[in-house]
């Protein structure tokens, strides 16, 4: 299935898939963190970007709400493996990026800056969800498939590799990805404007929009700084591959969720 | 029943995976594309009341598959996408 994705669905022999598979990893005249982007690229803002992604570009209800409703247990699964980098690693300047973005995302900084898990919980009231309505629905088959994915790279990998399967996925909402190559944005920028979706639906979407980019983009340094170091390139590469899997499968997810909503 | 070419389901040619399905034996990539074929056409059966289908054309990939079948009773259009346990997560009749 692997090869399918991401090589070639035709078989071919032993010297040629060695060939096309030496290729796929080869970071050539790029570093690590372009060829992440590169294959994110590839997989959610290519020819044929993911169905979320188009659904989000002016978003229904339902699927702000399948968004809503997913995403809870995507954010305390973040949380759980930023907790096992923090608890793994001995770089000061990972801990210390890691308890920002904890933060950023779940914890929050006070009153004036709510974190991202409890803007999500504010657009889900702005749309008629209630919080406690969301909390108690657990997650559809394929969110808990994912979830449990991200949280044995976390139990059992190296904390570069839970890096690696964590943050790269930020890139979703990274608005610079058109300078790499993506065809559309994660949703169209000028729904800040105007009255198409809730305030509080702006609001958890340009926090995403702004923190995302520096999120993404510095976890990646980080990765591209301690890879070489430990050794561990090719195992960060896989273990990127076998998220981004993963997260092609959640987003699925999220509009699965949205399509309940639409039959409500 | 004609099927699309190398996997039944993703028409791929890697693997080395046979089963008998509706009585006839058949190539796949691996099991869960096996899995995802038998509740397919379960699926059709069961809206569509055939007995027998002559035909399932399918493309697409893992995010979504739009199909059709075809019996002597008329052409079946669907779009299906499966879970990561091959079960039928989304079927619409097209």
């Amino acid at each position: 299935m692997w090869l399918n994705k991401n090589i070639t669905k035709k078989k071919c022999d032993p010297q040629t898939l060695s060939r096309e598979m030496m290729g796929y990893f080869d970071l050539g005249r790029e570093d690590l963190k372009g060829w992440m982007k590169k294959r994110f690229v590839e997989r959610f803002y290519g020819a044929k970007p993911h169905p979320f992604v188009l659904a989000l570009q002016h978003p229904s209800k339902p699927t702000l709400l399948g968004y809503v409703v997913e995403h809870q247990h995507f954010l305390r699964q973040w949380t759980r493996s930023c907790a096992y980098i923090v608890a793994k690693t001995d770089k000061v300047d990972v801990t210390l990026y890691e308890l920002d973005n904890i933060n950023t995302e779940f914890g929050g900084f006070g009153p004036e800056r709510p974190s991202h898990y409890e803007l999500l919980l504010r657009m889900g009231e702005s749309l008629g969800l209630p919080r406690d309505q969301v909390l108690l629905t657990p997650p559809l088959p394929d969110t808990a498939w994912a979830i449990k994915s991200w949280n044995e790279i976390a139990e059992t990998s190296h904390w570069l590799e839970t890096m690696a399967a964590m943050h790269p996925l930020e890139l979703i909402a990274n608005r610079n990805l058109r300078q790499d190559g993506a065809t559309v944005s994660y949703f169209d920028p000028s729904i800040l404007k105007g009255n198409e979706v809730t305030e509080a639906t702006k609001n958890f979407l340009r926090e995403g929009y702004e923190a995302d980019v520096e999120h993404s983009e510095e976890a990646m340094d980080l990765i591209e700084k301690y890879s070489p170091e430990l050794g561990v390139i090719e195992d960060v590469q896989a273990t990127f591959m076998k998220s981004i899997d993963a997260f092609d499968r959640y987003l699925m997810a999220r509009l699965e969720r949205g399509k309940q909503f639409e039959s409500s | 029943m004609k099927v699309p070419e190398g996997c039944a389901i993703c028409q791929s040619t890697w693997g080395d995976y046979w089963a008998e399905v509706e009585g006839q034996r058949m190539f796949f990539c691996c099991d869960l594309c096996e899995t995802e074929f038998r509740n397919m056409i379960q699926q059709i059966k069961q809206r569509t009341g055939w007995k027998q289908i002559d035909e399932v054309q399918i493309t697409g990939d893992h995010r979504g598959r739009e199909c059709t079948a075809l019996s002597d009773r008329g052409a079946y259009r669907f779009f299906i996408r499966f879970n990561s346990q091959g079960g039928i997560e989304t079927f619409q009749e097209k």
